[in-house]
C-alpha cells in the first residue's frame, strides 16, 4: 500500500543511495587492508633477499 | 594527403583480396545473419503488425553481431607472422592503415548487410520498396559509425590475451547510441514513416556520432598501435 | 587534509539533510518521494564531473606520459562510476513510484546505462592487461571515447521527448522548482564532491601503492 506521502519508498531511495555508498567505501577498507599487507611482505621479502647479499 | 589516400587504397584492396580469396569472413558472417533471422522468427510471429515496430531493432542487431565477428578478425588476422609490426614501421602513417582497413570492413559489412536485407525483406514479407533509399542512407551511416569504432577497438585489444572478450565489452556499450538511432529510424522507415521532422533528430545523432568518432580514431590509432 | 574535507562533508550533508526533510514542503503531485532528488541530481552531478575530470587525467598522462595521471584517472572514474550506480538506483527506485515501471528504454536512461557500462568496460579492460604503461596508454583512450556519450546523455531529455521528465532546472531553462528548493541540489552536489574527493584520494594512494608492491616484487625477484 503506497502511504499518500510516499515516504517508505522515498526512505528507500535514500537507503539505497547510502547502501551503494557503503559497499563502495568498504570495498575500498578492505582493498587497503590487502595492499598493506602485501606492501609488508614483499618490503619484508626484499629485506631479505638483501641480507642474504 | 595523397600519400595517406593512396596508403589506405592500398591497404583496403589487400584485405578485401585477402577476404576474397578465401570468403571466410563472409561466409561466417553472413550465415550468422541467416541463423539469427531464422531463429528470431520463432520468438516473433512473422506475420504480425507488430513485426514492423521491430524490425529496424531486428534488422540492427544482426548487423552488429554479423559485423562482430568481421570486426574481430581486422587486425588480429595481421599477428601471425608479424605482419602487424611490418604494417606499423611501414613508412606511411599508422592512420592511413587504419583508414585503409576500416574502409575494407565497411565495404564487407554492406555486402553483407544488403545480403541479409533481402534475405529479411523475403522471409518477414516487409514492403518498404518507397522507402528503400531511406533505409539505405540510415544502413550506410549506422555502418559507418559501428565499423569505425570496431576496427579501432579491433586495434586497441589486438594485444590483449582476452581479446574476445574485451572487443565485444567494449564495443557494444559505445556503439548503443548509434543503434538505438539506426534501429528507431529503420523500424519506422520499415512501417512506412518517411524522414522527416519526428525522426530527423535521430538522423542528426547518427551522423553526429559518425564525425565525431572518425575523428577520434583517426587521431589516437596512433597512441593506440604505436604507443 | 582529508579531515577538513569530511567536517566540510559532514556539516554540509547535515544542514541540507534537515532542510531537504523538515523545513521543505512536500511537491504537489509526487508527495514526499521528490526529496529523491536531493540525492539523484547531484549524484550525477559528481558522476559527469568525475569522468571528465578522469578525460583530463588521461589526456594529462598521454601528453605527459607519467603514470600518476593514469593512477589518478583509474580512482576518478571508479568512484564516478559508483556515483553513477547511485543514480541508476535511486532512478529506478523514483520511477517505480511516480511511473508504476523500474525502468524505460527511452533516450536518457539507455544511454545512461550506456554510460555505465563503458566505464566499467574501462575498469574490467585495466584488469586484463598486467603492463602498466599498456595498461594507461589503452585505458586512456577508452576513457576519452567514453565522454562522447556523457554529451549524448546531458543532452538527451533537450533532444527528444523522454519518459525521464524534460529539464526542470533553472540553469538549463527548464520550468524551474518551487521557491528554495532547487539550492540543495547545488548544496548537496557540494557535500557530495568533497565526499567524492576524500575516495578518490583514498583509492589514488591505493594505485600507488599497487604499483610499489609492483616494483618492490620485480626487486625482489632480482636478486
Amino acid at each position: 500500500m503506497i502511504d499518500a506521502r510516499n515516504f517508505t519508498y522515498m526512505f528507500y531511495g535514500f537507503a539505497a543511495a547510502f547502501v551503494i555508498l557503503v559497499v563502495y567505501v568498504v570495498s575500498l577498507a578492505l582493498r587497503e587492508h590487502k595492499l598493506r599487507s602485501e606492501i609488508d611482505r614483499v618490503r619484508r621479502m626484499v629485506e631479505q633477499s638483501e641480507k642474504k647479499i | 594527403m595523397n600519400t595517406f589516400l593512396r596508403a589506405s587504397a592500398t591497404v583496403a584492396a589487400k584485405d578485401l583480396r585477402s577476404e576474397l580469396r578465401t570468403k571466410e569472413a563472409f561466409n561466417a558472417s553472413f550465415s550468422f545473419s541467416l541463423v539469427i533471422l531464422v531463429l528470431f522468427s520463432f520468438a516473433f510471429d512473422p506475420s504480425s503488425e507488430e513485426l514492423h515496430s521491430i524490425s529496424g531493432g531486428l534488422l540492427w542487431l544482426v548487423f552488429s553481431f554479423a559485423g562482430a565477428l568481421v570486426l574481430n578478425r581486422s587486425f588480429a588476422r595481421e599477428l601471425q607472422n608479424d605482419c602487424l609490426d611490418a604494417l606499423i614501421s611501414a613508412p606511411v602513417p599508422v592512420s592511413a592503415v587504419f583508414f585503409g582497413k576500416t574502409i575494407a570492413n565497411y565495404l564487407l559489412l554492406m555486402i553483407v548487410e544488403i545480403a541479409a536485407l533481402a534475405v529479411f525483406a523475403v522471409l518477414y514479407d516487409t514492403h518498404f520498396a518507397t522507402q528503400l533509399w531511406p533505409v539505405v542512407l540510415v544502413m550506410l551511416l549506422g555502418t559507418w559509425g559501428m565499423t569505425v569504432i570496431g576496427t579501432m577497438f579491433s586495434a586497441l585489444t589486438v594485444n590483449l590475451r582476452m581479446r574476445e572478450m574485451m572487443l565485444p565489452t567494449l564495443v557494444y556499450p559505445l556503439l548503443i547510441p548509434a543503434l538505438m538511432a539506426a534501429m528507431t529510424l529503420t523500424s519506422d522507415l520499415m512501417s512506412g514513416t518517411p524522414l522527416g521532422p519526428s525522426n530527423m533528430i535521430w538522423l542528426r545523432v547518427l551522423a553526429g556520432f559518425d564525425f565525431i568518432y572518425t575523428i577520434l580514431a583517426v587521431v589516437f590509432i596512433d597512441i593506440v598501435l604505436v604507443g | 587534509m582529508l579531515f577538513v574535507l569530511a567536517a566540510v562533508c559532514a556539516v554540509l550533508l547535515s544542514v541540507n539533510l534537515y532542510k531537504i526533510f523538515m523545513i521543505l514542503p512536500d511537491e504537489a503531485n509526487q508527495g514526499a518521494i521528490y526529496r529523491i532528488v536531493y540525492v539523484h541530481v547531484p549524484a550525477i552531478f559528481t558522476g559527469f564531473t568525475g569522468f571528465f575530470i578522469a578525460l583530463g587525467a588521461s589526456a594529462a598522462y598521454l601528453i605527459t606520459g607519467k603514470l600518476k595521471y593514469d593512477a589518478f584517472a583509474a580512482a576518478v572514474t571508479e568512484v564516478a562510476l559508483a556515483f553513477a550506480t547511485i543514480v541508476l538506483a535511486t532512478g529506478m527506485i523514483w520511477g517505480r513510484i511516480i511511473w508504476g515501471i523500474w525502468w524505460a528504454w527511452d533516450a536518457r536512461l539507455t544511454t545512461m546505462l550506456a554510460c555505465w557500462l563503458i566505464y566499467a568496460g574501462y575498469l574490467m579492460l585495466r584488469r586484463a592487461i598486467d603492463e602498466p604503461t599498456q595498461r594507461a596508454r589503452l585505458s586512456a583512450v577508452v576513457s576519452i571515447f567514453g565522454c562522447v556519450d556523457i554529451l549524448i546523455v546531458w543532452k538527451s531529455i533537450e533532444w527528444w521527448r523522454t519518459q525521464h521528465p524534460a529539464p526542470v532546472l533553472s540553469v538549463r531553462d527548464g520550468g524551474g522548482m518551487g521557491p528554495g528548493m532547487e539550492a540543495p541540489i547545488y548544496w548537496n552536489w557540494l557535500a557530495f564532491m568533497c565526499l567524492a574527493a576524500i575516495l578518490v584520494i583514498v583509492r589514488t594512494r591505493q594505485e600507488r601503492m599497487a604499483r610499489e608492491i609492483d616494483s618492490l616484487r620485480r626487486m625482489a625477484h632480482a636478486y
